[in-house]
């Protein structure tokens, strides 16, 4: 087990430095995410639309496609100089490999998250404060949800004609039931509701974010193999 | 190498197919310690998905892969331990250093003396003062010796070797051949596919001549000169129906 945890942080590690020192995936989500903020702050009349009623479908819908251009490019550092074949033909189990760059995924998302959070506070005045340690946790178990199904299906996409351009296509509908919850239960603890009224939702969640990873996990190796 | 004696390295009936291009037919060989095999062979050939399969980074259509007697399945994690693969390819990511890249294949193989070993390995290699510069700052050269170090890391008992000498200079060149040489000698088990004829004869126990996936020639490193093997290899080729290469080359 303390193997297979140090192969998961390894591969975790050797992604996040890279990111650090590229700053690909960091740049452009995160400069989408500002700019989505700002855009809709722009386009919505607020004499006829209360920020706060969308907010929480904004904070989503800005998650989810900023989530996908970093998320899509998972494994365009790893075709360099077949890099990745190194790892495939190293002894790291292959749920391991998985594991890892979701976890490195998530790392990167979640810094993500919290922007756009901070963004939708600044741009539409949107009262979090009550409810903050909540909303955080809800944006956190659908980025788990989201890098997890994201991976799997980067790496499919990656081995295609079509790659980055297959992604959306692929992880949308799937994404389906996560973005309801999480629009909705974001919405009512922007709104200040009661938690009891979304403590389910959050359950939901939390088990949407497990089943794409565990459902990821056994999954990748045939995906990445020969 | 845990067991002496046996052969090292085993295929049999090793076979690929890609739809219904056949790669690699039925291939057979035995290889003990200490043996050097060198496979030459025209384009397509199929030496290079001979070597995936031996390497465990591909799965076979049919047959079998047994190191020292141990039937392997694919994906089989103790092949990896065994088994280093030196590729066109380096497997090296650009924007880590030398010295991470090596730390960080140390722990996917769960190795313990990184401390001792990286820094010895990148000697080894001449690229001790490398060792803090990002792999896209290295020339092609240093990369493939880092890509060298890389591969005998984890102290393998078979090494594969996938056209190790290209676009190396000469020092370079130098360096690879004495650790070969070095491999030799702590009877290790080598496989190497590569098209230059006197490179692949130097330390070569065994030789092959693969044409159209299949063994169509093979002897022992002893019995040949360089400039004999050259007619027979162009012999071999055009007997299978490869085409003919130029002179001096047996074009992979």
């Amino acid at each position: 087990m303390s193997r297979y945890m140090a192969q998961v942080g390894a591969i975790m590690w050797k992604d996040l430095v890279l990111e650090l020192r590229s700053r690909e995936r960091l740049t452009s989500m995160g400069a989408f995410a500002v700019l989505a903020g700002v855009l809709f702050s722009f386009s919505i009349d607020t004499a006829s639309v209360r920020t706060q009623d969308v907010a929480a479908g904004l904070v989503w819908m800005t998650l989810v496609f900023g989530g996908l251009l970093g998320v899509g490019r998972t494994f365009y550092l790893e075709a360099e100089d077949g890099a990745f074949q190194g790892v495939l033909t190293s002894p790291a189990p292959k749920d391991a490999v998985f594991l890892a760059k979701t976890g490195a995924n998530f790392v990167l998302l979640f810094a993500v998250s919290l922007l756009v959070l901070a963004v939708f506070a600044l741009f539409f005045g949107v009262s979090v404060g009550a409810n903050l340690g909540w909303i955080i946790l809800v944006l956190g178990l659908g980025s788990l949800g989201f890098v997890a199904l994201g991976t799997l299906f980067a790496a499919i996409a990656s081995g295609t004609s079509m790659g980055e351009t297959l992604l959306p296509v692929l992880v949308f509908p799937l994404l389906v039931p996560m973005v309801v919850y999480g629009v909705g239960t974001t919405d009512r603890l922007i709104a200040g509701r009661p938690l009891a009224e979304v403590e389910g939702n959050i359950r939901m969640l939390g088990a949407f974010a497990l089943a794409a990873v565990a459902a990821g996990a056994v999954l990748f190796r045939f995906v990445v193999e020969d | 190498m845990t067991s002496p004696g046996g052969p090292v390295l085993e295929a049999r009936g090793l076979a690929r197919e890609y739809g219904p291009v056949v790669a690699v037919r039925a291939v057979d060989l035995a290889l003990e310690e200490s043996d050097f095999l060198t496979i030459f062979g025209p384009n397509g050939a199929g030496k290079t998905s001979l070597l995936g399969m031996l390497g465990g980074a591909m799965r076979p259509s049919r047959g079998q892969v047994l190191i020292q007697g141990q039937a392997l399945s694919y994906g089989d994690v103790e092949w990896r331990h065994r088994v280093g693969i030196l590729s066109h390819r380096g497997f090296l990511y650009g924007r880590l250093t030398a010295e991470e890249n090596l730390r960080f294949y140390g722990r996917l193989f769960g190795l313990s003396d990184l401390d001792r070993r990286v820094p010895a390995r990148l000697a080894r290699v001449g690229l001790e003062n490398r060792a803090r510069f990002q792999v896209r700052q290295l020339s092609h050269g240093m990369r493939q010796r880092l890509a060298l170090a890389r591969a005998l890391l984890h102290d393998p008992d078979v090494v594969l070797l996938d056209e190790p000498y290209t676009g190396l200079d000469p020092s370079a060149a130098t360096v690879l051949r004495g650790v070969l040489q070095e491999l030799r000698e702590w009877r290790r088990t080598v496989v190497m596919v590569t098209h230059n004829l006197s490179q692949g004869l130097e330390l070569a126990t065994r030789v092959a001549i693969q044409v159209r996936g299949r063994f169509a020639w093979e002897g022992t490193g002893d019995d040949i000169a360089a400039s004999g093997f050259e007619a027979l290899y162009h012999e071999v080729v055009e007997s299978e129906g490869g085409a003919r290469a130029p002179a001096g080359v047996a074009t992979k």
